[in-house]
């Protein structure tokens, strides 16, 4: 029965599944030509995958491997949620709409399930496993225009990045392996003695060099996917070369994937409550290591934004700079610190996904994502510009948003923990990142239009930017209620 | 007389300095892709050598070897999606360099 038991604590990483090949098999009974069909049935996937996942409540460890939990809750629903704008966005999109793009609706399924499993995993085989299949649909996606060179370009480049983050990550949990005789998180941080040198305690008495440099190698298979410096390259031409909606995935679901995972890996294998002594004390010096990649990755990311003609551009190094912002919470080694990364997740998904939504429409419009074309467009499309400007206000961090509110929560973590020099850092690329998300404004409101010729509407589409450009406002000015689920959903260092 | 484990690590230190190294050196992507088999591998067989010093007569530790069994599947795949991207960015361009990289970019 036990089997049967841990089958149903997996249920929605199994409905996921399931959909997924159901997609496949739609795209394939209606010959491609039906691609819309194909996106209503991954949004019937998504929607059962959130009830499934909404009827769990008991924490639960599956087949010894998926750890079952309201953490990894957080991140499950978040990326349904992330998924079923992008689905959106890709029906929405008028360039998308050609033969056989089921395997797209299939692929990002099947990058949901690399999702599930990794952020819900102390064993580091699963971990790896969700990391590669998520890896693995996110490099078929950006390559999905086969005849485009940009696209194909950006695939290649995605791919040879995500193989050397891929080779030093798997090779440093190699010799995490070696040094501790065990792939499980929980077991490596609180075994010890007995005989054989198992266990990261012992390894730590005797050494903490190998410990260290098995850390930070498998810290940069993280770094790639959250996209941080110094493994941050392939960010700025995979977001200009793939197609928006996948980089809309990219930037949210993928980066926020990362973020989940490498909190798990960080809390349950320094930080939780049984973890103690030299471990819990060589968790702070990872932390400053973190601490001192969040204001590289921060700066590196605003500074190079600066100088971007290209709104995709932009918005990759943006999310770079968000990137350190977001990793500033996890330097913290705390709950107060996480709980303010989620939140700050939460934001970062109103704000972002908007912005790329708005993205995509100018894209539509002018046939290209230049700052440039978006001159006067305030005035030919008011309300999307309007909603724009509120994603932008978020995005530098100003009130009354969501993007306040979380940054806020952030610098007193940071502080709260010792680490004044890091919100000083962060104070201050929040001032320099104002530079550039105001040129768009600028370029919106106060330029004059090129051309009379006025934009197609999609109220669909139209509406679902609004409803953004609403919560990201809402719920910077009411915080409570995503408040109090980043707190019940932070049962991961209890 | 059997191989000493500081062998095999060393072995796979030396292994995975070579994938590094070639995959910044070579400008092929076929190759660069070549150097992150190498980096894969050189984890295979210090997976292979935990697992010897982990293991006593009564409880042998298989989860070095299982993961290295993963290893190879992910690498195969990897390579599969990769060489399908060369694939189609040969079709358009004709090279196979990464230093013909550039439709990306201001």
């Amino acid at each position: 029965m036990e089997y049967w038991d841990g089958m149903k604590a997996i249920a929605p990483e199994l409905w996921l599944t399931g959909f997924a090949l159901l997609a496949l098999l739609v795209d394939l009974l209606t010959k491609g030509r039906n691609s819309r069909t194909v996106g209503y049935v991954t949004l019937a996937g998504l929607g059962v995958t959130a009830l499934a996942l909404m009827g769990q409540s008991e924490r639960v460890t599956a087949f010894g491997m998926v750890e079952v939990d309201a953490f990894g809750r957080f991140f499950k629903l978040f990326t349904l949620a992330a998924l079923a704008v992008v689905c959106v966005f890709v029906m929405s999109d008028r360039r998308e709409r050609q033969h056989g793009i089921g395997e797209y609706y299939f692929l990002l399924l099947g990058a949901a399930v690399g999702i599930f499993f990794m952020v819900s995993t102390n064993n580091l085989l699963l971990l790896v496993l969700g990391l590669e299949l998520l890896s693995l649909a996110s490099y078929s996606l950006a390559g999905f225009h086969k005849g485009n060179k940009a696209s194909a370009e950006a695939a290649l480049k995605y791919v040879i990045f995500g193989g050397l983050s891929a080779g030093v990550m798997i090779f440093g949990i190699s010799l995490l392996y070696g040094l501790t005789g065990t792939i499980d998180l929980a077991e490596m941080a609180t075994l010890g003695g007995e005989g054989l040198p198992r266990g990261l305690v012992s390894q730590l008495a005797a050494s903490p060099i190998p410990v260290g440099i098995a850390v930070t190698m498998v810290l940069a298979g993280f770094a790639y996917k959250i996209s941080a410096v110094p493994f941050h390259f392939w960010t700025p031409d995979v977001y200009q070369g793939a197609p928006t909606p996948v980089t809309t995935f990219l930037a949210v679901a993928s980066k926020a994937a990362g973020f989940g995972a490498l909190l798990r890996f960080l809390g349950v294998m320094f930080v939780r409550g049984d973890v103690q002594g030299l471990v819990a004390d060589y968790g702070g010096q990872v932390g400053l290591l973190i601490a001192v990649l969040a204001a590289i990755t921060m700066t590196v990311g605003n500074v190079s934004a600066l100088g971007q003609s290209s709104l995709k551009r932009l918005l990759a190094f943006s999310s770079v700079a968000h990137a350190g912002y977001l990793l500033m919470g996890v330097a913290t080694m705390n709950n107060e610190g996480f709980s303010a990364a989620l939140y700050y997740m939460a934001a970062y998904y109103f704000m972002n996904l908007g912005a790329f939504g708005v993205v995509l429409y100018f894209e539509g419009v002018n046939g290209n994502d230049h700052i440039d074309s978006l001159k006067g467009l305030g005035r030919k499309a008011p309300l999307v510009s309007i909603v724009m400007v509120a994603f932008l206000v978020s995005l530098t961090g100003l009130p009354p948003t969501m993007g306040y509110y979380g940054k806020f929560l952030l610098f007193t973590a940071a502080i709260d923990n010792g680490m004044t020099w890091l919100a000083v850092i962060a104070g201050l690329n929040s001032a320099i990142s104002l530079f550039y998300y105001f040129r768009i404004a600028k370029a919106l409101f106060l330029e004059e239009p090129s051309d009379e010729s006025v934009p197609r509407t999609q109220p669909i589409f139209t509406g679902m930017l609004t409803a953004f450009g609403v919560c990201t406002v809402l719920f910077g000015l009411y915080v409570s209620p995503i408040m109090q689920w980043v707190v019940s959903s932070m049962d991961l260092l209890g | 007389m059997t191989v000493p484990n500081e062998h095999l690590l060393f072995l796979a230190a030396i292994l995975f300095a070579i994938g590094v190294c070639g995959f910044f050196v070579r400008r092929n992507s076929i190759m660069v892709l070549l150097s992150v088999e190498l980096m894969l591998n050189a984890a295979n067989l210090t997976f292979l050598a935990g697992s010897r010093m982990h293991s006593t007569a009564a409880r042998p530790e298989l989860s070095g070897p299982i993961f290295a069994i993963f290893v190879i599947l992910v690498a195969a795949v990897e390579a599969g999606v990769g060489l399908a991207l060369v694939i189609a960015l040969f079709r358009r361009k004709q090279t196979v360099s990464l230093d013909q990289l550039n439709e990306l970019g201001d």
